[in-house]
């Protein structure tokens, strides 16, 4: 039968068997050499390499910060968790049509994530533990971005690279890398102008209550997003796994030479504004001291431009001209 | 003595309180001299006076005040109810004020700033409202009352993680307040609270006689010409104000209440005016001297140490030890749930087995998506993930139902939950602990680390409840000191921010969603096994659900039966808790049903009870898949709520 459909084919129409079945044998070893070939897709994520067949489609990503990434390299991922808490807390990048909700991030909905049919699952650590149910669905990649054990910013841009490697995307995250890394200099030099050159120590906290404050320090995306828009920080807070420290708001008192910024959203704002403490703080006293636009603090590699955006903002508007 | 006792600790709290800022900000610490001047009016100027001036001083103020205020109605609250037991703590209103704020918090976060003081004072009343309620004015001596507010304690708890888990970012900034804290930032706060608890001076001033007088008992007090109960409904109105203003204000602490008047009393305060004064002045020393403790801890770590965590911590051993020492074992039984049918029908156990299988087969075919419902046999894959959902929650609430049936039979108490006995929360306590510690998820821990939690627990429980031969109010009282003090830890580890919470958070709401298949098969195994000898043990427990003299007459070896029983119960627990995290009322609810379909002798009753348990979790895990659809609840927590709320109707109609 194939030799009939092949048949059009000039040098197949050989008169004997024998020289068919050769030539067909040939055929046939091609083709599976060259698939054999295209199966050699190796990728990689925070466990090892893993190999694919092709580049997968249809992308499930478990965790706010996998997704993000998975849309800034202009993929629909088909399944999400919590779509109206990412609108609300995440925020940028924005959700793209046709993304189905599968529930809790801890949680996700199986059920829903199998009749989806996905090419690949991407998780992060809250989903670790469930990584041995999913693989039965589609392969599962695991890419840890928030550890103690490492740096969390450099993670990030690795898991970014990794993601877009797996996602045949690897030419448009070098160039979303270097367009941000391209703004961070801009930014940077805008903030230099702004500021004669002389910028000054930048703290970085997200009210708790009017008594305590994360302080964001070593290991925090907005602390390194700080440092890339050329604020040099000395006073070092070990570091953690998110790189935060709850402490009293006393204890802010030891930036006495820094400028602060805080996270919105913040409820308190008047009823602090009245405390007599707060009133003390240096950097109140000295009027720097200013809010920042709503951003995520957990997020992936561009999660760094859009807090490097965020604080920059906040920064002109403090400063001298 | 007590006063020099006081004005120790005060100094040492405000040393201390110095000595935590000073690691903090390289200031200098500030000289008695220079302290004191500021106390007499010298105007604050350098930060570090400034920091002395609106920051220590206010929160060493608020301890003695909050300490003070708790002593006092913890005191009032044991004299009204000649219970030892009562307290704040017991009565479940913290649980209100939590709810209340958890509420405005997610849903009107524009109100946060304005109002939440007024909705954690509503919320808390509220729930004091309610447990009266259901328990009745004149129930209120004995165990039920402190067991109905635990019961109103995990309900409004478990639709306060609901909301949260459903909501996760909102609630962030209530964790603090959730652990309890005396932090203050300036003189607000005491501002807001002293007008509210000036009525405290009617108690101390017009108490005193009325509670001399309820000491003879009430006829005693009529004929005395004092009317009773007018005066002790205001003396209670007056401790809930107080109580809810306090908690409104520094956020949940425990513990004072409940031991202050008792070390009190060992103290040796005789007269009502007595132990209501030193109660108060006790509570102040307490509370300053945890208080002082947290700073203390908190100048050498990362993270903020919460004075309600140290307070619990230092609270559960001291209320332990004082209760194995100064408790007499009492035991009353005085409320009565709603009797039911007298004798169990010839089918319903049939029926109820033909329920359960029903059960099975919607939860093994039925599939929702979303916009459509369809009953379909489940492939390999969705099979693979059902099943050991299935057999969890069915096993789960098998073995709960069993633990809840015996244990209600061995401390005489329908209203006994096995959850109260602490068990689940030594799970809680290790997982929590472990995670805290070596930062490894929860999830991934491991059962084994669970299960030794409880069986800590379970050997503390028999070491302590021995000299008082198992007394139910000791057994009862050691578990709730366990469970607020791992509650605080968990606060604890709330507050410390990160994405961790959630996943704490997720464990806590018992959930099947993690089950596997090995597990399952472990739990079914446990359970049925412990339900084989629970049934087998039926004769024991029949002659002590008589008495203790009685089965003793009858050759009994009464302590021996405990110890096998409740650890059978304690068993369980620990296996069910460490499947599918802490799972409550299912314990409570499923006996009480049985004893309601007429399943009144022991057999029956633990047949009954396991067949209605395991339905009512299958149930909950079925419908906490739809309602939220694509998220999910827990199924322990649906089950609370349902069973929960259906439990206080009951006892409100069966008044």
């Amino acid at each position: 039968m194939l030799i009939k459909y092949l048949a059009p084919i000039d040098w197949l129409k050989s008169k004997n068997k024998f020289t068919q079945s050769i030539t067909l044998a040939t055929l046939v070893f091609c083709l599976l050499f060259s698939w054999s070939i295209k199966a050699e897709i190796w990728v990689e994520d925070s466990d090892g390499k893993h190999s694919f067949t092709s580049h997968p489609v249809r992308v499930a990503a478990l965790n706010w910060d996998i997704a993000e990434q998975v849309i800034e390299l202009g993929v629909t991922p088909i399944a999400m968790p919590d779509l109206t808490g990412y609108e609300q807390w995440v925020v940028t990048p924005a959700i793209p049509e046709g993304v189905e909700d599968i529930g809790a991030r801890i949680e996700p909905n199986i059920e829903k994530l199998m009749a989806l049919k996905p090419d690949v699952i991407l998780i992060a650590a809250p989903q670790k533990d469930l990584a041995s149910r999913l693989e039965k669905i589609a392969p599962v990649l695991f890419y840890q971005t928030y550890s103690e054990s490492h740096d969390n910013a450099a993670a990030a841009v690795d898991n970014f690279r990794k993601i877009a490697q797996l996602l045949d995307k690897t030419a448009l995250a070098e160039q979303k890398l270097q367009a941000m890394e391209a703004r961070l200099d801009e930014l940077r030099s805008a903030l230099l102008t702004a500021y004669d050159g002389n910028l000054p120590q930048v703290k970085a906290i997200r009210f708790a209550s009017v008594n305590s404050v994360y302080v964001y320090g070593e290991n925090s995306i907005p602390q390194y997003a700080l440092s890339k828009l050329g604020v040099v920080e000395s006073e070092v807070q070990p570091r953690t796994q998110w790189g935060i420290a709850q402490k009293r708001i006393t204890a802010l008192q030891q930036f006495s030479q820094h400028t602060v910024l805080y996270f919105e959203p913040f409820e308190y704002r008047d009823k602090l504004a009245e405390s007599r403490v707060w009133q003390a703080m240096p950097f109140v006293q000295q009027q720097r001291f200013n809010r920042v636009a709503a951003t995520w603090s957990y997020g992936g590699a561009m999660s760094i431009l859009y807090n490097a955006e965020a604080l920059s903002q906040s920064l002109l508007e403090l400063a001298p001209r | 003595m007590t006063l020099v006792a006081l004005c120790v600790i005060s100094f040492l709290h405000l040393q201390l309180g110095g000595m935590a800022s000073d690691t903090s900000f390289n200031g200098h610490v500030l000289t008695l001299f220079e302290q004191s001047a500021l106390l007499f009016g010298t105007p604050a100027e350098s930060f570090t006076e400034i920091n002395y001036y609106y920051v220590q001083l206010p929160r060493w103020l608020m301890g003695l005040i909050v300490g003070a205020m708790l002593g006092l109605v913890g005191s009032l609250m044991q004299q009204l109810t000649q219970n030892p037991l009562m307290s704040p703590l017991t009565l479940g209103t913290a649980s209100g004020a939590w709810l209340a704020l958890v509420i405005i918090n997610v849903f009107f976060p524009s109100w946060v700033g304005e109002y939440s003081a007024i909705a954690a004072l509503m919320g808390s009343v509220l729930t004091l409202l309610l447990v009266l309620a259901i328990v009745g004015i004149r129930n209120v001596s004995g165990l039920p009352i402190v067991l109905a507010g635990m019961t109103v304690n995990i309900l409004l708890g478990a639709i306060a993680s609901a909301i949260i888990l459903l909501n996760d970012q909102y609630a962030k900034n209530l964790f603090i307040w959730g652990a309890g804290d005396l932090g203050q930032n300036g003189w607000s706060w005491l501002q807001w609270l002293l007008p509210k608890i000036t009525v405290a001076l009617a108690i101390l001033l017009f108490a005193p006689r009325l509670l001399t007088v309820l000491k003879l008992g009430q006829q005693g007090a009529t004929a005395r010409g004092v009317s009773v109960v007018p005066m002790f409904l205001g003396f209670i109105a007056i401790g809930l104000w107080l109580v809810a203003s306090v908690i409104t204000a520094v956020g949940v602490i425990s513990f004072i209440g409940l031991l202050a008047p008792n070390v009190a009393r060992i103290l040796g305060a005789r007269t009502a005016r007595d132990e209501l004064w030193f109660s108060l002045i006790l509570g102040a020393i307490l509370l300053c001297a945890t208080d002082s403790l947290a700073l203390w801890v908190g100048a050498y770590s990362v993270d903020i140490i919460p004075s309600g965590t140290a307070t619990a911590m230092i609270g559960a051993p001291a209320l332990i030890w004082i209760a194995r020492h100064h408790f007499r074992a009492q035991d009353s039984l005085s409320i009565s749930l709603p009797g039911g049918r007298a004798h169990l029908g010839r089918y319903t156990g049939w029926l109820l087995g033909a329920c359960l299988v029903l059960a099975t087969l919607l939860y093994t075919l039925f599939s929702y998506s979303g916009n459509g419902v369809s009953l379909l046999l489940p492939n390999e894959f969705v099979w693979s993930v059902r099943w050991p959902r299935m057999v969890t929650t069915l096993a789960a609430g098998a073995g709960l139902a069993i633990a809840g049936a015996m244990l209600q039979r061995l401390v005489y108490n329908p209203l006994a939950s096995p959850d109260l006995l602490g068990i689940s929360a030594g799970a809680t306590f290790t997982l929590v602990g472990s995670s805290l510690l070596f930062g490894v998820s929860i999830h991934e821990s491991g059962p084994l680390v669970a299960f030794s939690g409880s069986m800590l627990v379970l050997a503390l429980l028999l070491l302590l409840g021995k000299k008082h031969q198992y007394a139910p109010s000791m057994l009862i009282l050691t578990g709730i000191s366990l469970t607020a003090m791992i509650e605080a830890l968990v606060h604890f580890a709330l507050t410390r921010g990160g994405e961790d919470e959630y996943v704490i958070l997720t464990w806590l709401s018992g959930s099947a969603y993690r089950a596997q298949g090995s597990h399952a098969l472990m739990l079914l195994a446990v359970v049925l096994v412990l339900a084989g000898l629970s049934i087998s043990a039926s004769r024991w427990l029949t002659l002590i659900s008589v008495g203790r003299s009685f089965a003793t007459a009858r050759g009994l070896n009464v302590s021996w039966a405990y110890v096998l029983l409740l650890s059978c119960v304690a068993m369980l627990c620990a296996i069910v808790t460490t499947t599918m995290g802490p799972v409550a009322f299912v314990g409570l609810l499923a006996p009480h049903m049985a004893i309601m379909l007429g399943a009144k002798q022991v057999k029956p009753q633990l047949v009954v009870a396991a067949l209605l348990g395991a339905l009512l979790m299958l149930t909950a895990d079925w419908l906490g898949q739809i309602v939220v659809y694509p998220g999910q609840i827990s199924a322990g927590i649906l089950v609370s709520i349902i069973g929960g709320g259906y439990f206080i109707f009951l006892l409100m109609r069966s008044r």
